[in-house]
């Protein structure tokens, strides 16, 4: 097939979720003619319904698209046996991609995530740097990140309360948190009953809760509605659009620019680059059709795995081992972020009372960040990092079923009837979070076998349960039994642990860094070997932190976009 | 099929079960959309119900007491089906999976008749806005005795 040539533009953005969704709102705003290139399609208010058998059960919408051909496999290390490749993808295509449909939650990483190696050294010398670990500090700091969490926060809208304006604590916010320069555009999303009782909880064991920071209105903003705290908001689409998706927020805000074009069901195939090592423009699939779209830069912003796949399947004589990877660095410093929730490293309690979450949403609720981070003396622990601990709202009449049953009854039967008749409305958990690092077994790379529709392979996933990890989840399940019996649960169940193989929280294989050596893209976001090739997503992060990656994802996103506007000329040439 | 939901989600003092609920109906219309690529497994796994049944008790799974049928079902859930049958843990998961969405989902999907699988559980049913009080630890919440369809239908 002859690819069809499209007039040239300035800049081509492959994924319009999060991170691209984000980042063509400076673009545009510059006079910048961009070009968004979206595998999915549109969807409307309408299209969301709080319906559990098709968003949970039958997870839609991912059933049907693109990214669901190409799921990539995983094994537990290099030489390990192959995990289970998921049914469905974690990331779903479509206008504002996944933010569409996440829990919302919307955190600034601490100061100390920026600078794990060098502050572990200062604080407990280099024994405590897990051993096999690539970790390096971060090329920026926290607080030149600042201004773009900032400006982020304001343009997609985040509630919350501050714990920290320019080194002023409030108790009533994280204490724990980074400064910020000011106060968050919309107050926090209320509590709930159940909140209340493990902030109390909390408070009787000396610990300091807040209302974690979410990507939803908690009044009305922009013209659209506050939220309606109706629920079905896990992998579920806002029908009132309270929810801060980039589909409703900085799309349509850079779309009346008239500078930006959105292209959806675009199926992009590879990036092309010339013999000087530039990229020249990006090969896409729709309707069938093939289309050559000619751009002075191109950035990448699909998901963690498919920005390394793409690179790997984009060779040319420039790039023989695939776009920007004449250093080897693509698909390395891999990090599946270390999440227990449920039958994945969860902590469950129950209680002798209902404790009425069937409404509400996950980023409602109440969060613990003293064992979170370096927030704590980890000397004679064993491990470095720690968990942001969340309990969030919202509770399906399936999932709630289907909910674990504490050794007290098989799961049928006139037993396991009683007992949830009884219980199904009495069981808590924790949403905990606990900062992972790279390691040199830890990567991504082309399946060598399994292959999508195209005959192109997809991505593999090569991870395990290192010591350091494996420790602190093992504390932070510890902390989360001890806040749910606080309040009151009279039994606790965890899940054993296990590497998240494929993860709604993917970092690294086009890790940020000064070092072109150890890094696929500069501090910037723009590749080392390919100048007009920039990165967007969490595959640019070095270290995960202990909380939802999305918001660093979109101020990183929004930082390198705002220096290609500022160096345009250097860059786009 | 419905002698096995029957055992999974019995009709007894409790309320209701899977057969009142229409999980059968549920599972039907799943296997021919949604679920199409299941329906070898049930063919095989309720066979395997009765060759382990006739081991048993020399007839079918349908004919016998509820007490051996549990047994049989006991044993498929533990993978150790008389019969041999290799898959029965994993045709066990399945049918529990689906009697539950068949159970506890939006009755508009052909299950939870009259909504008796959100009144076992004391789910107070979708609604588009909820109150601050709503979501009190003592919130008498009434049923909103409405599916998803006819919720978003009524708001659009």
């Amino acid at each position: 097939m002859t690819p069809i040539k499209l007039r040239k533009t300035d800049v081509v953005v492959i994924g319009l979720g999060a991170a691209g969704g984000v980042a063509v709102l400076p673009l545009a705003r510059a006079g910048l003619k961009v070009v968004g290139l979206e595998a999915g399609g549109w969807f409307q208010p309408k299209d969301h319904l709080p319906d559990e058998i098709r968003n949970n059960v039958r997870n839609w919408p991912h059933a049907v698209q693109k990214a669901n051909r190409e799921v990539p496999t995983a094994r537990n290390g290099p030489e390990g046996p192959a995990l289970p490749r998921p049914a469905y993808h974690p990331m779903m295509n479509g206008v504002g991609g996944t933010s569409l449909h996440y829990w919302g939650q919307s955190w600034r990483l601490k100061d100390w995530d920026f600078k794990v190696r060098s502050e572990t050294l200062r604080r407990y010398g280099p024994s405590a740097i897990p051993p096999g670990s690539t970790v390096e500090d971060w090329p920026l700091s926290y607080e030149e990140l600042e201004a773009c969490y900032d400006k982020v926060e304001y343009a997609i809208g985040v509630s919350g309360k501050a714990g920290n304006i320019r080194g002023t604590i409030d108790q009533a916010g994280n204490i724990f948190e980074s400064p910020r320069q000011r106060e968050f555009p919309m107050p926090p999303l209320r509590s709930s009953g159940f909140a209340d009782k493990m902030a109390e909880a909390a408070r009787r064991l000396d610990w300091h809760s807040f209302t974690p920071p979410a990507a939803i209105n908690s009044v009305p903003r922009n013209g659209r509605s506050a939220c309606y705290y109706h629920g079905f908001c896990s992998r579920g689409g806002c029908p009132v659009s309270a929810k801060n998706s980039t589909a409703v927020t900085t799309i349509p805000e850079a779309m009346s620019t008239g500078n930006l074009q959105v292209v959806p069901q675009a199926h992009v195939i590879a990036i092309d680059s010339d013999n000087q090592g530039r990229v020249t423009g990006v090969l896409y699939l729709k309707d069938e059709q093939e289309y050559f779209q000619p751009a002075s830069v191109v950035l990448l912003a699909s998901y963690t795995y498919e920005n390394t796949r793409l690179l790997l399947l984009s060779k040319s004589s420039a790039f023989p081992k695939g776009l920007s990877n004449n250093h080897g660095q693509v698909g390395l410093h891999y990090i599946s972020h270390s999440q227990g929730w449920g039958v994945w490293n969860g902590v469950v309690g129950l209680f002798p009372f209902d404790v009425n979450r069937w409404y509400g949403m996950p980023a409602q609720g109440t969060a613990v960040d003293n064992w979170a981070d370096d927030n704590f003396d980890h000397s004679g622990l064993g491990f470095i990092g720690g968990g942001n601990m969340h309990v969030p709202m919202e509770l399906k009449p399936i999932e709630a079923a289907s909910m674990p049953t504490f050794g007290q009854t098989p799961r049928w039967g006139s037993s396991w009837k009683a007992f949830v008749k009884k219980n199904a409305g009495r069981w808590g958990a924790t949403y905990t979070q606990v900062s992972s690092l790279p390691y040199e077994d830890h990567f991504l790379d082309l399946d060598p076998e399994v292959k999508d529709p195209l005959g192109n392979p997809v991505c593999r996933v090569t991870v395990s349960l290192k010591e350091n990890e494996k420790r602190a989840m093992l504390f932070i399940q510890e902390k989360a039994e001890q806040w749910l019996r606080e309040a009151g649960a009279i039994a606790v169940e965890r899940a054993p642990l296990a590497p998240i193989a494929v993860n709604t929280h993917a970092y690294g294989g086009t890790r940020m860094g000064d070092n072109p050596e150890t890094n696929v893209v500069n501090r910037w976001g723009f590749s080392h070997e390919a100048p007009n090739l920039g990165l967007l997503g969490a595959s640019v992060m070095g270290t995960s932190g202990a909380r939802n990656p999305t918001l660093t994802v979109q101020a990183l996103a929004w930082r390198t976009a705002e220096h290609l506007v500022t160096e345009w000329k250097s860059i786009a040439l | 099929m419905q002698a096995m939901v029957s055992r999974l989600i019995p009709s007894d003092e409790n309320g209701p079960g899977a057969i009142e609920a229409g999980c059968v109906r549920y599972i039907e219309l799943a296997l021919a959309g949604a679920y199409r690529s299941s329906k070898d497994t049930y063919k095989s796994g309720l066979a395997a119900l009765d060759s382990d049944a006739r081991i048993i008790a020399g007839t079918y799974f349908a004919s016998i007491p509820p007490a051996e049928q549990d047994k049989i079902l006991t044993a498929f859930e533990q993978n150790t089906s008389a019969a041999g049958f290799k898959e029965s843990a994993a045709f066990f998961e399945l049918v529990l999976a689906h009697t539950w969405e068949g159970m506890f989902g939006d009755p508009s999907y052909g299950g939870n008749t009259n909504f008796v699988g959100w009144d076992l559980i004391g789910y107070p049913g979708p609604r588009l806005y909820v109150s601050p009080e709503m979501q009190k630890l003592d919130a008498k919440t009434p049923h909103s005795r409405v599916s998803v369809k006819r919720l978003m239908h009524d708001s659009h």
